[in-house]
């Protein structure tokens, strides 16, 4: 029988509490031991971005992070960006400014924008930096740079 | 009066027609329909699939070019906890073969290796960790064999044959003209040799498939792809089952830019295999590094030029020759050549011609379809030597392309073909650098001292739109359309949503000819027993080819829902309108009934509400030899003006600004439309300056998106767009493709910009800081630093032991 670990952590708001073995990747807890298939895993390597999730407010690559160490810890998956079933309001951005295509970038990039956001980072050049992080092949992100200018102005930081 | 109605031509699709003038959702801004999804991350992708007793796929692949295959050894792989089976080639149920176009390549390896990444055996485990711990244990006995990496050597006498026959897979020609008194008229002649590479897809989402097996007697496969039916037909051949029991279902597919046109045969077919040996489904996504090494890549290619001018700067003669590297199979590179050879001129009128393409064989990665087809690479190349005329003869590179251009009055292509339609390449040239500013730009003084250089280029695209007339056998697509009791709408198309926006499209489509809302019409992705083999999802045919079968498919639902209708109305069924969720009296606006309330008199009536559709190009003719006729259909045009900046110092370029001018014919979804252009330029962009495939005896030496560079948000240009909307072509509501022509004419336009920022000629891609200091030779200010070193075959400096 191989060594478990327990964890527990703040799950998109709710406790919960995970028994895993000492290599698995947060990723991977997210993914199938929580049923939260949102974040993907793009490359493995803490390259793509597609698995970006807030680690106690902070956007983190779930690939490259154990399950082990998010123990105690607050996370946040695309999934838990939703309020009440509504689209958090840089997601509704993305969607009304057309900066979705493939979809598989999305979630990763819904959760760097919110962080964005809610650091209330306004410079655009710095905006287009915390987004680099965040490979997409389809939209050349102008659309998704609107879309976050777009959820700026409308106060989105504010609700975020 | 409302211009909706139109009339049917020669029974196949609707006459496009006058541009409505209601208010339906053509040319809007509508949220995609799958948008809401996708930003919530409830879409389920192929990884994101898992059924009870599901298995993991492993591959365990040769890590040599070229080799016999002796044997594998794979007991220590059997002996994984939690593995189910090894396979090799002799437990292939069918035949053991997967090449789209011709049958020289294998799922399995038997005897000969001929790439790195070949497929040596199958894994299944329970778990992907367990699986791909296996395929690291099979150890297979390879006695390694001569492999040639550099194409032009390959096609030399005695070079080491990649397969038997020889390494020249195709010539394709154009001949046209007469090049001998063109050439003696000529005034000013470029030659040159031009050094293209090769570009890796980078869709996010890897290669990825889920087979599910019902006993021996048939299957499903549920796969990340742009043509379900091409995973039909390999699945079927591999497992030898008919068609029929074959299953494809495509899922949401995390972009594919070509990658995803043919390879996805391959994953699914092992996929299949296992799934069938061991009776249980079977999942297979490959790590970043295997499908970065193993899938197909926009191909290598070295091209030869030699174009004149007379002193007037007008176009006398074009010679190309150009080598593509096809790597260790042909998969779809002899229709890639098709294409690149019948683009080697651009939208250029030259009076001789004469352009020779061959695909060669080597060992290296294994070349196949991106966006663009083998057309980037020949833009890349004519528009270089646009700008080395218009140097040579001193003339302004727009003004040089003004008088070349194809018009209304010189229509003729390279092949002999008229242009059919409006020929807007001198709109899109103008209206692209009105929008860069380019006589503002080349109007000021510019900064030559410091390191800090700018400059504009020009790239302009000829994009022939549809299938080439090699591959019109496959240029046919299919829909069905059900209207629902509740007035919603069910689309299928056999073409496939990858990102770009076919399901938009497909959506706004069906809305406009049925007069609805699109929020009521649900485009459903395609399967294979719901729709008929559409080919696939490529050459910028997708809202063409799935819009015009939408509209038959309307037109025949119409024969129906039209006379249920006019009796509600109280009128005859040709007078029946609709628009505006309404159907209507044609003359009398005021007397109207919800298209959902004939729905619900359909349904209670029990009168069909299903129809299918089916579009197919015309028959074109086309001499394969001379290369002369009518490749394709119909074309688009585009002109892209970039401006950069580059560190002289460094070797660094900052794409600044990229202006699109695109013939588009008529915009369908605004937001799709854009967001191709803003995206197919930061790929062209990448493909241009960063995106190095550095092999290593065949091996990919930068495996990951650490070591292959593309963009990311702080490299994206601001891209300006100016859509050139034309009446008349042949596509839904008069709409032609723009997916490739976004991407074709980017790194044209960057490159043309780098050199006339530098004031030097650069005749290789991608343009990384290497290959731009090196170009800039002496008067680089470390150039005395530099002589001490050289630059290596693939455009990467090496340095020089002293002593050595």
């Amino acid at each position: 029988m191989t060594e478990r670990l327990t964890v527990t952590l703040t799950l998109n708001g709710e406790r919960r509490t995970f028994e895993v073995p000492p290599g698995r990747r947060l990723l991977d807890l997210l993914r199938d031991d929580a049923g939260l298939t949102g974040s993907k895993e793009g490359c493995g390597a803490g390259e793509c971005g597609a698995c970006t999730v807030l680690l106690d407010g902070v956007p983190v690559t779930s690939c490259l992070v154990l399950a082990a160490s998010a123990d105690g810890h607050e996370v946040v998956t695309v999934e838990g960006l939703l309020q009440a079933g509504r689209l958090h309001p840089f997601q509704d951005s993305l969607v009304t400014r057309g900066g979705v295509q493939c979809g598989f970038c999305t979630p990763g990039i819904a959760v760097t924008g919110a962080a964005i956001l809610a650091r209330r980072e306004a410079d655009p050049s710095e905006q287009a930096r915390l987004l680099s992080g965040n490979l997409c092949r389809c939209t050349g992100y102008t659309k998704v740079i609107d879309a976050l200018r777009d959820s700026f102005a409308k106060g989105g930081h504010a609700k975020s | 009066m409302p211009s909706r109605e139109r009339t049917r031509t020669a029974g196949i699709a609707w006459d496009p027609g006058p541009r409505p003038t209601d208010h339906g959702p053509l040319g809007g801004r509508h949220e995609r329909p799958d948008a809401r999804a996708k930003v919530a991350g409830s879409t389920r992708y192929v990884a994101d699939l898992a059924l009870p007793g599901m298995l993991h796929a492993a591959l365990a692949v040769s890590p040599v070019p070229s080799a016999r295959l002796a044997g594998l050894e794979f007991a220590a792989a059997r002996a994984v906890d939690g593995v189910e089976a090894v396979l090799t080639a002799s437990d292939i149920p069918g035949r053991n073969q997967v090449g789209v176009v011709f049958p020289d390549q294998p799922l399995l390896v038997e005897d000969r290796v001929r790439m790195v990444g070949d497929r040596l055996a199958l894994v299944a485990a329970r778990t992907p960790e367990a699986a791909w711990e296996a395929s690291r244990l099979v150890r297979p006995l390879l006695e390694e064999l001569p492999a040639v990496h550099d194409p032009v050597a390959a096609l030399r006498p005695g070079a080491s044959p990649v397969h038997e026959g020889g390494n020249l897979i195709r010539t394709f020609k154009v001949v046209r003209g007469d090049i001998t008194r063109e050439s003696a008229r000529a005034e000013v002649v470029v030659e040159a040799e031009y050094q293209i590479g090769g570009q890796e897809h980078a869709y996010l989402e890897p290669q990825a498939c889920l087979a599910i097996p019902e006993a021996r007697e048939r299957i499903t496969i549920i796969t990340s792809c742009q043509c379900p039916f091409y995973v039909q037909q390999a699945v079927a051949r591999v497992l030898g089952l008919p068609l029929a029991a074959v299953r494809v279902e495509q899922a949401p597919t995390g972009g594919g830019f070509g990658g995803k046109e043919d390879y996805p045969s391959e994953p699914a077919a092992c996929a299949a295999v296992l799934a069938f040996v061991t009776g249980k489904p079977v999942r297979l996504v490959l790590p970043r590094e295997l499908d970065m090494q193993a899938s197909t890549k926009r191909h290598a290619v070295v091209v030869r030029h030699r174009w004149g001018a007379d002193r007037d700067g007008q176009l006398c003669f074009a010679e190309v020759e150009t080598v593509m590297d096809a790597g260790a199979y042909i998969g779809l590179s002899t229709v890639v050549a098709e294409r690149a050879n019948a683009s080697s001129i651009g939208p250029y009128r030259v009076p001789a011609v004469l352009v020779a393409t061959h695909v060669a064989y080597t060992n290296n990665l294994f070349g196949g379809a991106f966006r663009g087809f083998g057309a980037p690479q020949v833009t890349w190349a004519a528009e270089a030597t646009m700008d080395g005329l218009a140097r040579r003869l001193g003339m302004d590179p727009l003004e040089l392309r003004r008088r070349n251009v194809l018009d209304d009055r010189r229509r003729t292509l390279c092949t002999g073909q008229r242009f059919p339609g409006p020929v807007l390449a001198r709109e899109c040239l103008d209206r692209a650098a009105a929008l860069a500013g380019w006589d503002e730009f080349h109007g000021r003084p510019r900064a030559d001292s410091g390191p800090l250089r700018e400059g504009m280029g020009i790239g302009l695209v000829l994009y022939g739109c549809n299938l080439h007339h090699g591959g019109q056998r496959l240029d046919r697509s299919s829909a069905v359309v059900i209207l629902q009791p509740d007035g919603s709408v069910v689309v299928r198309v056999g073409l496939t949503e990858m990102g770009q926006g076919n399901l938009a499209a497909a959506q706004t489509i069906a809305a406009q000819a049925l007069g609805v809302d699109p929020a009521v019409v649900q485009v459903w992705q395609p399967d294979t027993t719901t729709v008929g083999d559409s080919g696939p999802t490529v050459a910028s045919r997708g809202a063409h080819m799935s819009g015009l079968a939408i509209l038959d498919a309307v037109r025949r639902l119409r024969t129906r829902l039209d006379p249920v209708a006019a009796e509600l109305l109280g009128c005859r069924a040709n007078e029946v309108e609709l628009a505006g969720s309404l159907a209507s009296v044609r003359g009398n606006p005021e007397r109207t009934v919800p298209v959902a309330r004939v729905a619900s008199e359909m349904a209670a009536r029990r009168i069909e509400a299903i129809a299918t559709g089916w579009h197919r190009t015309r028959p074109r003719r086309f001499d394969p030899e001379t290369g002369i006729g009518a490749p394709y259909e119909f074309y688009a045009i585009a002109c892209q003006i970039a401006r950069v900046k580059v560190d002289a110092d460094l070797g660094l370029i900052r794409v600044e600004e990229v202006s699109a001018a695109h013939d588009v014919g008529r915009v369908i979804h605004r937001d799709a439309m854009e967001g191709q252009i803003q995206g197919g330029i930061v790929q062209g962009m990448g493909w241009a300056i960063s995106e190095e495939l550095k092999l290593d005896h065949g091996r990919l030496a930068n495996p990951s998106f650490t070591d292959y560079v593309i963009p990311t948000a702080a490299d994206a240009p601001k891209v300006r767009i100016t859509v050139v909307e034309s009446e008349g072509a042949s596509g839904p509501f008069g709409a032609k493709g723009v997916g490739e022509p976004s991407l074709i004419p980017t790194a044209a336009a960057v490159r043309n910009a780098v050199c006339d920022a530098l004031g030097v000629e650069i005749d290789r891609l991608p343009l990384t800081p290497p290959t731009v200091v090196a170009a800039l030779g002496d008067r680089h200010p470390f150039a005395w630093l530099l002589s001490e070193r050289r630059v290596d075959e693939h455009g990467r400096l090496a340095t020089v032991d002293r002593d050595g």
